[in-house]
């Protein structure tokens, strides 16, 4: 094969291309639209997961709340609940309104800044919901021990071997909450730089 | 007219253009079609900041190719990679064997050049002139020249081996 005879058979290519065109609006639009939003598609799913779980631990809470007895068991049940409920919708409400920003509807620079904030109040909402992790950690305590153990917590003898335990637990969630959160700033910094570029 | 409506406008015109570089960057479709949507969105990214200085041929070559560029850099899969079932046929009912045999000798060749040879051969072939590729790969006009003098001497050696 020559060159020309290269150069001839792509321009034969080209022509046919030329008569094959089959995007439609619709399809290009969505191809840009879907390229920001799986950015956030594999954080979504581990939110999603961890809601669920949630969700299942809130009901089983619901289901044998009748075993909580003393205040301390009964307002560790409602703030555990509470919890289990609310910072899932919260998190997963933020996240989707991140990934579903429209980024083809504005110009660059209101796409940013909505952008800015949106990424601003779900790390905002991340960081809290951490601290609130580290309560939630000491008041499912006495309802764990109620609801599993049908013992007290207060009256529970506790061991060194249990405060150490405790001790490990808390050490694991610090770091965990501590990577959680950083995976959630890389992520947001990616999908900023996307949009920065814009400019 | 709207953004929206000219970016789309000026999709549909080149999308054969955005094809074939996805097609030559690529070794199956699967990557293709990703490459095709990154390129997609690359162009809408930078289509504010298109001046309408250069030509939109040219812009959108340039988008195209560095994207193809940055995709292989990331994935590390420089060189030698394509292998084409079906080229032109991805886009149309009407299949001539023939044809595809052909292109896919066509493409065999190309695909034994390095990443920025292929980006010179693809705008040779598309009948851009020297001083246009070097607007487009941001090379001087007379390094362009050298280059595509060495691929065609490349090439025909090839093309006498096989």
């Amino acid at each position: 094969m020559e060159i020309e005879e290269m150069q001839a058979l792509w321009s034969d290519m080209s022509n046919q291309l030329e008569q094959q065109k089959k995007l439609t609006n619709e399809i290009i639009m969505n191809m840009t639209q879907e390229r920001y939003s799986k950015k956030f598609q594999t954080v979504s799913i581990i939110e999603s997961i961890g809601a669920v779980i949630c969700f299942i631990g809130a009901g089983y809470i619901l289901l044998n709340f009748e075993k909580l007895n003393s205040w301390l068991e009964i307002s560790s049940g409602i703030i555990t609940l509470s919890f289990y409920i609310v910072l899932p919708i919260i998190i997963l409400r933020a996240l989707r309104a991140v990934k579903k920003l429209n980024i083809l509807e504005k110009n660059n620079k209101e796409t940013l800044h909505e952008y800015l904030l949106k990424k601003k109040k779900l790390l905002m909402l991340q960081k809290y919901s951490i601290y609130a992790c580290f309560v939630l950690m000491f008041a499912q305590l006495p309802v764990a021990t109620k609801i599993l153990l049908n013992k007290d917590f207060l009256e529970i003898p506790k061991s060194i071997e249990s405060y150490i335990g405790l001790s490990l637990v808390l050490i694991i969630a610090i770091f965990y909450a501590r990577w959680g959160y950083n995976y959630y700033v890389r992520l947001t910094n990616s999908a900023e730089k996307i949009l920065k570029d814009l400019e | 007219m709207q953004r929206e409506e000219k970016f789309v406008r000026i999709i549909k015109q080149h999308e054969g253009v955005i094809f074939k570089i996805t097609t030559m960057y690529t070794d199956n479709r699967d990557d293709q079609k990703d490459l095709y949507q990154d390129v997609v969105y690359q162009l809408w990214k930078s289509f504010d900041s298109f001046r309408a200085e250069s030509k939109i041929s040219t812009w959108m070559y340039r988008i195209a190719l560095n994207t193809a560029l940055t995709r292989l850099k990331k994935s590390k899969r420089m060189g030698n990679t394509i292998s084409i079932d079906r080229v032109v046929m991805q886009q149309t009912d009407n299949y001539n064997p023939e044809f595809e045999e052909k292109l896919k000798v066509l493409y065999t060749h190309i695909k034994q050049l390095n990443v920025i040879e292929k980006g010179l051969m693809l705008l040779l072939l598309e009948g851009k002139k020297y001083d246009e590729i070097a607007e487009i790969t941001g090379l001087s006009p007379s390094n362009v020249g050298t280059k595509i003098s060495r691929i065609k001497q490349k090439l025909t050696k090839q093309i006498i081996k096989n």
